[in-house]
């Protein structure tokens, strides 16, 4: 009797967090859509610190270090066979920088508790550590693979953890698996352009020949998944070496080659700020005497007054002039990424403009009809569709302030797609068609609502048509 | 690093063999794995344990890797396996141009450690032949139901059989086959369920009767018949004027579409039965959901009312005859990866 008691408080509970998860992915999503980069920084309550369950949802507890904003940030993770050593060297990572005042040392056993979270039912189950190098600051993913891979997947569709870099482990003992395509094309298909291999328990290999082998080998594979091979930093050392502090010319010098090698070769993400221009239109008013004034969230870049700015979308493409900035009831002369404002446009009718289009930099960005995305259709649980659809679902897609009608089918080529169907919990990759064209391009996410629910969300992966 | 390996591209690589090697250990590397399926460091090694010699690494590795797929099988054995994939094989479906034959069809869940290995090519394929082998292998069962969960021992114990490389059969067993791919892949392969439905094809004496099989798989990787979540259903057609329906193409057409929709149908819904215990509804019965995974009109019916109107449209029921005529769901099974058993 117990035991049922038991049973059902915990699916209670698993309720319960499940509907929060739902409202963080939401949220999650609605960011992505309002400001389309959610890389810069990420918000504490996103970003599962410990492992208790509480600390992963709650904030940040107020004696707990502050964020410092001042080191650039990346997010990495690691992936490779489960027998490689990944959480060794996450572990070896923390150890090293730590000792140089870079990060919180987290033992082994520590990182490793992340799979019986998963086991509970919590969304984002890759464990995070963060830690500092002398230029930057790394949130650091473990990606475990004992979860569908999908769930990585779905936090870069959602925008809840974006993946800008990975560090790809292969012992040299057995060199690269058969599975170790998979990995690359897991980083490939989280959008990953860069890699850093490091080649663990090299120790346990005295013939300097047959690292050279596996360093080659490490630089085919890559070049044949469309990774730099050639150019690729390949560090060889030992994990277990640098945590139990032994050999520091294959232990602990090593990390510090690998940090270096992240340093210098994954790159940052671009900011905000320092993308062209682009601020979606959220409303239109007409003021007498002063004429069209567009408001809305500038989503990056920054603008100038008297710059010339493009309308794009639902079937509008001309050239104007930003004659006037204004925010707060105030003239600007200058607005950027973040900035509620209002541009006033030389020369618009109020009906040439409206809710959906978006004020760009000239040539910035183009309308799009017809487009293929990674899409993440969501589970009942999540607030998503109860029952499966099949091509040609035709859900309402909401991209930035626009709102159109969009056909989803699978894409060409795809053998038995009449009777292939999407389930809610799927990751599917889908073309979009859309009713009338939006501004759009690769990396654009978006949300599929339908009936007011929201089922789906997705990123812009291949332009198919241009409007 | 990068110094490390300038630095050994600037030595000379010829080093002092007891018979000098003509050719470098990269170009051996090559010639090797173009005629053995191996890791470079494992070539490597062949090569270094054998003179150098290309035939002689060949036997090497082929005694090597058994030696070394039994270490890595030890050593893995007490993990869990919870990802993996469902295969199906349909041998025979029981209705097929146009005549009805046997039954001979099977599911099985083979697992491993991470969804990477899943996904893998060598993964698929494995799968794909022991789910032929146990379809295969399969007696008819005389029992009250036809699908019939098939012995674990007895099918690992088989001799691995291959539909697409039969030159290969019989060379290992299911189980040593396993034990292989977890030495390459280094992750604890291990079977976790396997059903067959196996029925000798009907006699002259019942013509009206005739089974079809429906297999369905969904999230497939690149395999069409292996996916995350998998079902098999067995439907039983019954009318006077059978032959003459099945006979004809359009009708088989109609038959393998309504498969496929009723495949969909038990993956896409919440479905644990086929229908509601008389007096209640149970949203997982199966007859009384909406039909909405079948393209086409007639959809917004029941399952029940749906397959009702189907066999009535194809004049398989005829007002005289009896009731049980038309066509009917008599059994399914449907497995998702990682179920507990």
């Amino acid at each position: 009797m117990f035991r049922t008691q038991l049973a059902t408080s915990r699916v209670i509970s698993r309720r319960l967090y499940s509907s929060r998860a739902t409202q963080s992915s939401v949220y999650a999503c609605s960011r992505g859509l309002l400001r389309n980069c959610s890389r810069t920084a990420q918000p504490t309550h996103l970003r599962p610190t410990g492992v208790s369950r509480v600390s992963c949802r709650g904030y940040a507890d107020a004696a707990a270090s502050k964020f410092s904003r001042a080191k650039p940030h990346l997010n990495i993770g690691t992936i490779g066979h489960v027998d490689h050593g990944k959480t060794t060297l996450t572990a070896a990572i923390t150890k090293v920088l730590a000792e140089r005042g870079g990060a919180k040392f987290t033992d082994y056993a520590d990182i490793d508790k992340a799979p019986e979270e998963k086991a509970r039912g919590i969304t984002i189950n890759s464990s995070h550590v963060e830690y500092e190098s002398d230029t930057r600051h790394y949130g650091h993913i473990d990606c475990p693979g004992h979860a569908d891979c999908t769930t990585d997947i779905k936090n870069m569709i959602t925008g809840a953890a974006q993946m800008d870099g990975a560090i790809i482990v292969v012992s040299a003992t057995d060199g690269q698996m058969p599975q170790t395509r998979e990995h690359l094309l897991l980083a490939r298909q989280v959008g990953i352009q860069k890699l850093v291999v490091f080649i663990n328990k090299v120790d346990q290999i005295q013939d300097q020949e047959m690292l050279e082998l596996v360093d080659m080998e490490m630089r085919d594979l890559l070049s044949t998944y469309n990774f730099d091979g050639e150019n690729t930093p390949i560090i060889m050392g030992s994990a277990l070496a640098t945590l139990e502090g032994r050999n520091p010319e294959t232990g602990a010098e090593k990390i510090v080659e690998l940090v270096q090698a992240c340093d210098e070769w994954l790159e940052i993400p671009p900011r905000d700020l320092d993308k062209p221009f682009l601020l979606p239109v959220e409303d239109v008013f007409s003021i007498s005497g002063r004429g069209t004034v567009a408001t809305g969230r500038a989503e990056r870049g920054v603008c100038l007054k008297g710059d010339e700015v493009q309308i794009i979308g639902l079937g509008e493409n001309f050239k104007t002039t930003l004659t006037g900035i204004e925010m707060f009831h105030k003239e600007l002369d200058r607005g950027e990424a973040g900035d509620n404002m209002g541009a006033l446009l030389r020369g618009v009718k109020r009906e040439q403009i409206r809710r959906g289009q978006v004020i760009a930099a000239p040539g910035s960005i183009k309308a799009v009809k017809k487009f293929q995305a990674q899409i993440y259709v969501l589970t009942k649980d999540e607030g998503g569709r109860y029952t499966p659809f099949m091509d040609n679902y035709r859900p309402q897609l909401f991209v930035r302030t626009a709102d159109v009608t969009c056909g989803l089918h699978w894409p060409e080529g795809t053998a038995d797609a009449a009777e292939k169907m999407v389930m809610p919990g799927d990751n599917v990759e889908m073309v979009c068609d859309l009713m009338h064209d939006v501004a759009a391009e690769i990396g654009t996410r978006f949300t599929l609502r339908e009936g007011g629910k929201t089922v789906g969300t997705g990123i812009v992966t291949e332009i198919l048509t241009f409007a | 690093m990068l110094a490390a390996r300038f630095a050994s591209r600037a030595f000379p690589r010829t080093r002092l063999y007891s018979t000098a090697p003509k050719r470098s250990l990269k170009e051996l590397v090559t010639e090797l794995r173009s005629q053995a399926d191996v890791s470079p460091i494992q070539a490597g090694q062949a090569l270094k344990a054998s003179d150098m010699d290309v035939s002689k690494a060949l036997l090497w590795l082929e005694k090597q890797r058994t030696q070394s797929a039994v270490k890595k099988a030890a050593k893995v054995a007490d993990r869990t396996a919870n990802e993996g994939l469902i295969g199906t094989t349909v041998l025979s479906s029981g209705v097929a141009n146009g005549r009805r034959v046997g039954v001979r069809a099977a599911m099985v869940e083979l697992n491993c450690e991470t969804d990477f290995v899943a996904r893998n090519e060598l993964f698929a394929n494995l799968l794909e032949d022991i789910t032929h082998t146990a379809a295969f292998i399969s007696e008819p069962a005389n029992a009250e139901t036809f699908m019939q969960p098939f012995s674990m021992e007895t099918l690992q114990n088989a001799p691995l059989l291959s539909q697409t490389k039969p030159s290969q059969n019989g060379k290992a067993t299911v189980s040593e086959a396993m034990r292989d791919l977890t030495g390459r892949v280094g992750e604890k392969i291990s079977l976790r369920r396997a059903l067959t439905v196996v029925r000798d094809p009907f006699t002259s004496s019942q013509p009206d009767l005739a089974l079809r099989v429906a297999a369905r798989v969904h999230q497939s990787v690149f395999n069409p018949t292996q996916g995350r979540i998998g079902s098999l259903a067995l439907l039983a057609l019954k009318s006077k004027r059978l032959s003459e329906a099945i006979a004809s193409q359009t009708f088989q057409d109609d038959l393998d579409k309504l498969c496929q929709a009723l495949g969909r149908q038990v993956i896409g819904f919440p479905t644990t039965c086929i229908r509601s215990p008389p007096g209640t509804t149970d949203e997982g019965a199966l007859y009384d959901q909406p039909f909405s995974m079948f393209i086409g009109p007639g959809n917004d019916q029941s399952v029940g009312a749906f397959l009702q109107s189907w066999a009535q449209e194809r004049s398989l029921v005829n007002k005289d005859e009896e009731q049980s005529a038309g066509v009917e769901v008599l059994e399914f099974a449907k497995w998702t990866v990682g179920d507990v058993v």
